[in-house]
């Protein structure tokens, strides 16, 4: 037994919360042992108020307790709790957060949309094999929740862009009560609500992309994907005709029916015949060939963040390079400039690398800084005048996936203080939504970009083989090459002057003329 | 179901009371076949009894209820409750007659013929046997005796349900002109005290010195208190001593939603139950006119609730014949349930699970294993769960000792246990208080159902993770009953059954139900849906052609819909074979309804308690075990599971089980078109009884393997074969 981990995670949901338990070891993965959920309406509350009533609380206290009893039963190494969007929305999170700790002795941690759905698609790629052999061809992901829709598009096995459709299930079985019109309508009616967006969609992402897989997530349709439609043994795969019948049995028969014919509550069908219809009208929009449900939830990516990080499974898959090509996407609908963007990436890089003893940043930091060098110029699709605040805006605007709100708020800060005077007091000005720490990141990281943005500042990568070492409270850059660097020269002395300031150490130019 | 409209007519269904008559009669005419040892006899003709009083409190009972709150609705056979109660009157009066006449005609004279002398009435004691209860009596009777009277300052006493009691109309000494009434009549005490239930009833006595007379001789404890009567009033005369037997509605009919604490409330229950209305009133034959009007008068019963006795009141004193030392020849030898060969041997119960799934058939089997399960699961250090569902155990149960200690090594252990086991709540209070002091996670049942699933599960962190081990039966865990009840166990450590497994008990903790199901079925959600829609698989298969079968043993069968659906199925053309031990509301061979249909009951030694299920499945068969009978309280007011039994080699068990007992030909009652039941006609054929021949395949199986063990040599092939 040594070596395998009994973890537990919490998904404190809406509607819904969740534990899941699991074991995880190197030689085994990760596997499931059980699944509790309990239905506790936390949504209407604190979507409606911003607050989360006592009551409310007291219930979710209780739920709570009974899922640590359940861990004990278990006697789980760790665990890892995260709240969504009910818990999001409330005004006081902290306060809340911390009584609840109190009482039950589990503490939530808020997830914000792009880390949930970034954690939704890792708990996908932890299924391995399957979903390494199936994104091979081009793949979209439908992540299905109460409120949105996340969809993510694979292209040649990397996540290629990634958006957020307000048309989560709940919400459109909201507008479809709203209508108030008999439910043998609703069919037709989602189809009109669905193609509008859809179409939008197709337009901005998929043009012409050949798409053959839709991956599927949400609470309804796959768990029955996965146990009883599947056409293959394995389970979880369907084709996209066998689907297509099967909404139309959907469609022809009463809640009642569904459930009884299917082994589900009943109370569960409204929102199933959502899901599917979501999923049809994607798999039709990009003639999918097949679905797949690979019957994970949050849970399961928490899971999977927490084996990652304890180094008990190796990733199959590079989830960096996802978020990358997301970022790289973003950055071209800007007309950001992909030679410009890489060559500041690679300064910028070795820089953070060879710097490591005085910055002590880590993994997580480089790859802000690789996206803040990938989208450092995005304001100016707006107005060159004022770079520094449209970068900003538009960063602070836009989902990146796996970036939660404080790290897509640092990247938005460091590409902006690349264009203007470093701000002090930001981190007041900011509504102090920015703890020390990250405010620190933000300098460093502004510092390193800075000097990197004046070593190429004619845009002509001049500088692009560069070379850092720290000697004697300097940083020598050796730069090999035969153009005229006056303009980066002279530019050079004020980002110094700010890099000297956050480290201390000097920043030089040297040139090494390529003969 | 459309179609079926046609086959919900009453005309096609059999009552169920009247059904559940018939089956205590096949009870009763295993007390009349001479084939069967004597004593064994008694005990049948005690069981006729016991259910009687069963049938009694509950099912008149709540008839009588209905009655009374002007209920009409009419039953599954087109009766309404008034109707089934007139009906049901006669038809019980002739069933105790025939009690009766085979406690008198047949068995008393066979006992004594072989030694066994009842002396059944005081006044037939020799003067050495009378001096001799008078002793006893003296001593041991009259110190717990509570007689009580009746006048004007002392209202009637309270008659507990079921006791024995003795009336007396007394008349003061010396006083009988005096207390000659306005009207010339004599005005008379009533008295009555209780036949102490805490002595023995049959009181062996020395024999009386007669040739023919030579062997034990025994006699009632209350003819030795009627014989000793005067002695209790003294200042009175006793004109008259009877005695009497009341039986009181027992319906328990809790409105779960309106009680706040559901313990207290069966509490309460259980005190008020002795204070039901009488439904019953049992009196000796010839008992005096004056004390009938009495009695009738103060307990406010019927002409027709009064059952007249030619012979001792409450037959179930019988079984305590039965225990008798003494008269092993007139017994069937004591079988002794044999071992399990895929679980004998050293080593952990787990290891041995985890090679296959493993099949208990009770009582031919040991339900030892079972015990052991639990129990070395408690002491694993690797085991870090055990979840239970308990409805019935016994008195001393090693289960719930083994609960506990696991609870004490630190595992976390969750109970479910279902107090509203009808008569046994009391008990059932008593070890859930015992369970939790040992620091059990208790849950005290379901608001509104019954949890009627058998179900264990064990969690084991193991070398490669978390493993789940499961047992799933059709009968409680009560290692009593698992000696008479004929039962069906599966052990299994399959993931998806595991899975299932954890579903249910975090369902029956209050946790959401899990997004779909591996294996298993659940009552109240699913079940019922489930056997349809097989049933209507087969329908389907042999309309297609395909052929159709279905064989189905159960207790009892009165689900309509269900029936409507074997009816339906019937009229495909599947060939449906069901063994219904108790009550069956389905009809037999109706042309265009049943005609394909075929049922039998047995009633044995061992009481037939499985539940199987097998389907056809157009050449890929199914089989189920449930612990769920095919009733509309087991599929809509009961959480009951629903297991398939999926590795062949134990479909071939089940198989070869459903197989023996539609051989059986000694033991099987089969349904006739008119309602009755009759023995096989076993003309030309091979006497087969199934309950015998799984002893014995039992025994073999065992001993076999005990062989094997014994030679300690390993045999090695000497070649393939082909």
């Amino acid at each position: 037994m040594a070596g395998m981990k009994t973890f537990a995670a919490i998904d404190v949901g809406s509607y819904e919360q969740t534990l899941k338990i699991f074991t995880i070891s190197k030689a085994a993965g990760i596997r499931q042992v059980d699944c509790i959920s309990n239905r506790l309406d936390l949504g209407t509350d604190t979507y409606l108020t911003g607050k989360l009533g006592h009551e409310k609380m007291e219930d979710l206290c209780q739920v709570l307790r009974g899922f640590v009893s359940v861990m004990a039963g278990y006697k789980v190494d760790d665990h890892k709790a995260y709240g969504t969007s009910a818990i999001r929305e409330i005004q006081n999170t902290d306060i809340v957060l911390d009584q609840i700790a109190q009482r039950t002795g589990v503490r939530i941690e808020v997830l914000g949309n792009s880390e949930q759905r970034f954690l939704d698609y890792k708990s996908i790629a932890s299924r391995g094999e399957s979903f390494t052999k199936i994104i091979e061809k081009g793949t979209v992901i439908l992540d299905i929740g109460g409120g949105s829709i996340q969809c993510s598009l694979f292209d040649k096995d990397k996540l290629s862009a990634t958006c957020n459709l307000r048309l989560g299930v709940l919400r459109l079985q909201e507008r479809l009560h709203r209508l108030n019109v008999r439910p043998s309508r609703y069919p037709q009616l989602l189809e009109e609500m669905l193609s509008s967006q859809f179409s939008v969609l197709r337009k901005l992402y998929l043009k012409d992309r050949q798409i053959e897989n839709v991956i599927v997530v949400d609470d309804y349709i796959s768990a029955l994907i996965c146990r009883k439609l599947s056409t293959v043994p394995e389970g979880g795969y369907i084709d996209s005709a066998s689907f297509y019948s099967f909404l139309d049995f959907v469609n022809a028969h009463t809640d009642g029916e569904i459930a009884r014919r299917f082994d589900m509550p009943e109370e569960n069908a409204p929102l199933l015949r959502i899901s599917a219809a979501i999923v049809r009208q994607m798999a039709m929009l990009c003639n999918a060939k097949f679905i797949w449900a690979p019957g994970v939830t949050l849970c399961d990516g928490i899971a999977y963040e927490y084996a990652e990080k304890h180094r008990l499974i190796t990733p199959a898959h590079d989830f960096e390079q996802d978020i990358l090509t997301c970022v790289r996407g973003i950055s071209k609908r800007y007309m950001g400039s992909r030679r410009r963007a890489e060559t500041l990436e690679q300064i910028a890089l070795t820089i953070f690398d060879s710097t490591k003893k005085i910055h002590g940043l880590g993994k997580r930091e480089r790859l802000l800084l690789r996206i803040a060098a990938l989208l450092h110029d995005c304001g100016k699709y707006i107005s060159l005048m004022n770079l520094a605040e449209c970068s900003y805006a538009i960063i602070m605007a836009t989902e990146i996936i796996g970036l939660s709100q404080t790290e897509r708020e640092i990247v938005a800060n460091v590409v902006k203080y690349n264009h203007m005077d470093f701000d002090y007091e930001m981190e007041r000005a900011e509504g102090g939504s920015m703890e020390r720490e990250e405010f620190l990141t933000v300098a460093k990281l502004t510092a390193i970009l800075q000097i990197s943005n004046a070593l190429d500042r004619s845009h002509k990568q001049k500088c692009k083989d560069v070379r850092a070492a720290l000697k004697d409270e300097q940083l020598i850059l050796t730069v090999d090459t035969a153009a005229d660097l006056t303009l980066e020269k002279g530019l050079f002395s004020r980002r110094a002057d700010f890099f000297e300031e956050v480290y201390s150490v000097r920043p030089v130019i040297r040139q090494k003329r390529m003969l | 179901m459309g179609e079926n409209k046609g086959l919900l007519d009453p005309a096609y269904y059999t009552n169920r009371e009247l059904s559940w008559l018939l089956f205590n009669k096949r009870v009763l005419s295993e007390s009349r076949d001479k084939q069967i040892p004597l004593f064994e006899r008694l005990k049948f003709l005690s069981i006729s009894a016991s259910n009687l009083d069963e049938f009694f409190m509950v099912r008149i009972g709540s008839l009588v209820d209905m009655v009374n709150a002007k209920y009409t609705k009419k039953d599954i056979a087109g009766l309404s409750p008034r109707e089934q109660l007139e009906m049901l009157s006669g038809k019980l009066h002739d069933f105790v007659s025939l009690q009766y006449s085979t406690y008198n005609r047949m068995l008393l004279p066979q006992l004594r013929a072989n030694g066994l002398i009842f002396v059944e009435r005081h006044e037939d004691l020799t003067p050495e046997q009378g001096k001799y209860v008078d002793g006893y009596f003296e001593e041991t009777v009259y110190p717990v005796l509570t007689p009580m009277a009746v006048d004007s300052s002392r209202p009637f006493p309270l008659i507990r349900n079921r006791s024995l009691n003795i009336g007396a109309l007394l008349a003061k000494k010396g006083a009988k002109q005096e207390k000659k009434g306005k009207a010339g009549k004599e005005e008379l005490d009533f008295a009555t005290v209780q036949v102490p239930s805490v002595l023995p009833r049959v009181v062996r006595i020395p024999g009386s010195g007669k040739k023919e007379e030579e062997g034990v001789t025994v006699i009632l404890l209350e003819e030795i208190i009627e014989r000793n009567i005067s002695r209790l009033f003294l200042n009175y005369d006793v004109l008259c001593a009877h005695p009497f037997r009341i039986t009181r509605n027992a319906d328990l009919a809790i409105d779960e939603d309106e009680v706040e604490d559901l313990l207290k409330e069966i509490e309460k229950q259980i005190k008020k139950r002795s204070w039901g209305q009488t439904i019953r009133l049992e009196l000796e034959e010839g008992a005096d006119k004056r004390l009938i009007r009495f009695l009738r008068k103060e307990l406010g019963v019927e002409e027709s609730d009064i059952f007249f006795a030619e012979g001792p009141l409450d037959l179930t004193f019988l079984m305590k014949v039965y225990a008798l030392e003494g008269f092993e020849a007139h017994k069937t030898p004591r079988y002794t349930p044999q071992p399990v060969p895929e679980l004998d041997g050293e080593g952990s119960v787990f290891d041995k699970i985890k090679k296959g799934d493993i099949l208990l058939h009770h009582p031919y089997q040991t339900f030892e294993p079972v015990v052991d399960f639990i129990r070395q699961a408690s002491r694993d250090p690797d085991v870090l769960a055990i979840k239970q569902t308990l409805y019935r155990v016994s008195g001393n149960s090693p289960i719930i000792s083994a609960l506990a200690q696991a609870a004490d090594n630190g595992k976390q252990v969750s109970v479910l246990v279902e107090l509203k086991a009808r008569f046994d709540e009391e008990n059932n209070i008593l070890w859930a208080k015992k369970l939790e002091q040992a620091g059990c996670h208790v849950i005290y049942g379901l608001v509104g159902l019954k949890t009627h699933s058998k179900i264990t599960l064990v969690v084991r962190r193991e070398e490669d993770g978390i493993r789940r081990y499961v047992h799933l039966g059709t009968g409680n865990y009560n290692d009593a009953t698992a000696k008479l009840y004929t039962d069906i166990g599966l052990m299994t450590a399959n993931e998806a059954i595991g899975e299932d497994a954890t579903a249910v008990f975090n369902m029956l903790s209050g946790y959401s139900e899990p997004p779909s199901w591996n294996r298993l079925s659940l009552a109240p959600l699913w079940l019922k849906d489930r056997f349809l829609s097989l049933i209507g698989r087969e329908a389907r298969n042999a309309r297609e052609g395909k052929g159709g079968r279905i064989v189905a043993k159960m207790n009892s069968l009165c689900d309509q819909d269900v029936i409507a659906a074997l009816y339906e199925a019937s009229r495909a053309g599947v060939q449906i074979d069901l063994i219904v031990r108790g009550i069956c509301c389905l009809k037999v061979g109706v042309p265009g309804v049943s005609e394909t249909i075929r049922v039998r009951s047995i009633v044995g030694n061992f009481l037939e308690h499985a539940r199987i299920f097998y389907f056809e499945n157009n050449g890929t068969p199914e089989y189920y075990c449930s612990s769920a009978d095919w009733m509309p309280r087991n599929l809509e007011r009961r959480v009951e599971i629903l297991f398939p039994v999926e590795d062949p080699r134990l479909q071939e068990k089940l198989k070869h089980i459903l197989a023996g007992q539609l051989k059986d030909n000694m033991k099987a009652h089969v349904l006739q078109p008119d309602g009755s039941y009759e023995k096989v006609d076993r003309r030309g054929k091979e006497p087969y009884s199934a309950q015998d021949a799984f002893c014995r395949e039992a025994a073999e199986e065992g001993s076999r393997r005990e062989e094997i063990r014994d030679t300690r040599l390993f045999v090695p092939r000497a070649h393939v074969e082909e």
